[in-house]
């Protein structure tokens, strides 16, 4: 006589609950309309589905910055174009010189904004002598 | 005597420079090494003399900075790029006052303009920022620094170069 073992089924173990973060920017009419013609462009419907893209891409880009790579746009015409964007370079291994923070009162920082904002100088004879030297 | 500038290495002697200003010879004697090497702060540069290699006659320290943009006063930052302003610093520059009047002030800041030139055009930096001595600012003013006014108290004088200023300067060399 055949003996009929029941097969126990196992129990499906207790579904983790997935928590999810909300994530909340203001954004300024200008990027929130770059969002908006992203969104079009790239046939996103949902807002996380555009975040999770740009953090995949932008994930992508830091991690190659880090290994050291450059990214590079080329032209059809083979005209090339390297990203440099200041975040990104601050992981960059061949950045030579480390990094840090200086005090500005507000006043420094309103006249070197207004300095840095203007045409520059023309170079001095002595700045033009070191660039020779 | 033949001047060769390079980065600080382990062995050099710091010891007896001696640049007649004790903050600055402090700096070299005892943090530009670790500054440089263990917590990654500030590059120093040191000029030699290639028959004494490890003698040290002058120095300059170079680090990054920036400036976050919601820090800019709002009229002025649509005349800038849309991040941070990125910024060098040269923090420190000195030269033994045994070895001064030979030119090798000019000879440092010169290495450092060119590095300063690499390093932008490498990472992008939109301007030079210097900590000067205010009895010194005229030294770095020949060289174009403008001098950022509003500080809160006596004391080093922060002046600034565009980098388009030092790159004009480069092609005009060339000349």
């Amino acid at each position: 006589m055949a003996r009929i073992t029941k097969n126990k089924t196992k129990e499906a173990p207790p579904r983790k609950q997935i928590r999810k973060s909300k994530f909340q920017a203001d954004l300024a009419p200008s990027e929130d309309s770059m969002v908006r013609a992203l969104k079009t462009e790239l046939q996103l419907t949902s807002n996380t589905d555009f975040l999770s893209d740009a953090l995949a891409l932008f994930h992508w880009a830091v991690s190659e910055r880090k290994r050291g790579h450059r990214i590079v746009s080329e032209s059809a015409t083979g005209e090339r174009k390297i990203l440099v964007f200041p975040h990104l370079e601050r992981v960059a291994p061949e950045l030579a010189l480390p990094r840090i923070d200086i005090h500005w009162t507000r006043a420094e920082l309103e006249n070197l904004a207004e300095l840095a904002s203007k045409r520059p100088a023309e170079p001095t004879d002595a700045l033009i002598r070191a660039m020779r030297h | 005597m033949a001047v060769a500038i390079r980065h600080l290495e382990e062995f050099d002697d710091v010891e007896s420079f001696d640049c007649g200003d004790e903050p600055l010879n402090n700096y070299l004697q005892r943090y530009a090494w670790t500054n440089q090497q263990k917590v990654s702060i500030g590059v120093t540069y040191v000029a030699i003399d290639e028959a004494a290699s490890h003698t040290v006659l002058g120095y300059f320290t170079l680090a990054t900075s920036s400036i976050p943009r919601d820090k800019l006063p709002k009229k002025y930052v649509r005349g800038l790029p849309p991040y941070d302003l990125p910024l060098i610093l040269l923090a420190r520059l000195a030269v033994d006052k045994r070895f001064s009047g030979r030119g090798l002030g000019h000879a440092l800041i010169s290495e450092a303009f060119k590095t300063i030139l690499r390093v932008a055009d490498d990472v992008g930096c939109r301007c030079v920022i210097t900590d000067a001595y205010r009895d010194k600012a005229g030294w770095y003013a020949r060289y174009g620094f403008i001098p950022v006014e509003g500080a809160e108290r006596d004391g080093p004088q922060k002046m600034f170069l565009d980098i388009r200023t030092i790159r004009a300067a480069l092609q005009q060399g060339k000349k």
